[in-house]
């Protein structure tokens, strides 16, 4: 799948879009949709509460479509939306009083992740399992830094908070994924190599 | 300071299957679009009503606090053995000016068993880990630049109290698994 920050879109698509014509809609939606939803789903977890951080990052890109100025790729710019309506979620007081409530919450259910990962190799299953282990933060911490090449700067930035922040973070999700690759008992391990 | 670990996560990460994470149609982003300001209305309202009710207690919670209290009767002192009904009838009726059944009815209107509300205390240990990283991170930062043994104790003590409360909250923790 292409990532999302190299996803473009042709000019002239684009304006027909922001003219409200439905098939241009629809060609953007198609060509962003699916990279959009995967960081979305990586960062949030449970895929239901993907799905509502989703339908309202795509409303909120579409609605402002208008104002994209090309000073980057349409992806980069739609992933900026994203991820800030992911982070709104994870620090929005109704999500944290649920955690307290809950007390199990950070994590995702491990039913859903063993649904997910039913018919993936062995190895894949592992990080999967392993990335599920980690709170929202570290997750989203360890998936900006790692995967979508964000600096502890623009982490920082984006959560509102020190780069130390970022920065032990992602050396505690380290030291849990660092915990969970090491062999221990009979739990099948990934060979990082 | 990238290890081999860090390496072989960050590829491995890259190369996640995204099969299982496929969105939904845009017929459905469609469908979903136009009920939003139906549900965001619904939202508002709920707001409106959470607001009111907030409003609400608290006027009764300043009444309570500056109006003399409640109108509520007392809890009657129960001898053990003259029986729970017998002891109650005089307090009740004199509080609710004669009407035995009214005070019945309240009574019987009370939960038979305390509400127990059971708090995680996930949140608060990732709060307090986070804000120990932190401190951590800015004493290595304090060690490698000039000496200023000023900050180092303010941020010291600053950890203890961390630690003291983090112990605290896992002796609750503790304590109350020992006693489920």
């Amino acid at each position: 799948m292409t990532r999302l920050v190299e996803i473009t879109v042709p000019q002239a698509v684009r304006e027909r879009a922001c003219a409200g014509e439905e098939g241009a809609r629809q060609s953007i939606y198609a060509a962003v949709a699916p990279a959009t939803f995967a960081l979305i789903r990586r960062i949030i977890g449970n895929r239901s509460t993907a799905e509502d951080v989703f339908q309202d990052t795509m409303m909120s890109f579409f609605e402002h479509l208008a104002d994209f100025r090309e000073e980057a790729p349409l992806g980069a710019w739609l992933r900026q939306i994203a991820i800030s309506r992911c982070l709104m979620h994870l620090r929005s007081p109704w999500r944290r009083a649920r955690l307290y409530i809950e007390g199990s919450g950070a994590t995702v259910a491990t039913a859903e992740v063993e649904s997910a990962t039913r018919a993936l190799p062995p190895e894949v299953i592992d990080v999967e399992r392993a990335l599920a282990t980690l709170a929202p933060t570290a997750r989203a911490v360890v998936w900006m830094y790692e995967v979508e090449g964000y600096s502890h700067a623009e982490i920082a930035h984006a959560f509102g908070r020190s780069v130390s922040f970022s920065k032990s973070q992602l050396a505690r999700a380290h030291l849990k994924l660092r915990a969970w690759f090491e062999p221990q008992g009979n739990r099948p391990t990934c060979t990082l190599s | 300071m990238h290890t081999e670990l860090e390496h072989g996560l960050a590829r491995l990460l890259r190369a996640l299957p995204e099969d299982g994470a496929r969105p939904y149609d845009f017929g459905e982003f469609e469908r979903r679009t136009r009920e939003a300001p139906i549900a965001a209305a619904r939202a508002r309202r709920a707001r409106i009503l959470a607001v009111a009710i907030v409003v609400v207690l608290a006027i009764g919670a300043a009444a309570i606090r500056f109006g003399g209290g409640t109108h509520l009767p007392a809890p009657p002192a129960v001898p053990l053995a003259a029986g729970r009904a017998a002891a109650l009838r005089p307090a009740v009726t004199a509080d609710f000016g004669g009407d035995e059944a009214d005070a019945q009815q309240w009574l019987e209107s009370l939960p038979r068993e305390p509400g127990v509300v059971r708090v995680g205390t996930r949140a608060a240990v990732e709060s307090l880990e986070d804000h120990l990283a932190e401190v951590d991170d800015l004493m290595s930062s304090e060690r490698a630049g000039p000496a200023a043994p000023a900050r180092l104790a303010a941020l010291q003590k600053e950890r203890s109290q961390l630690v003291s409360s983090l112990v605290q909250v896992r002796y609750a923790e503790t304590l109350a698994d020992a006693s489920r």
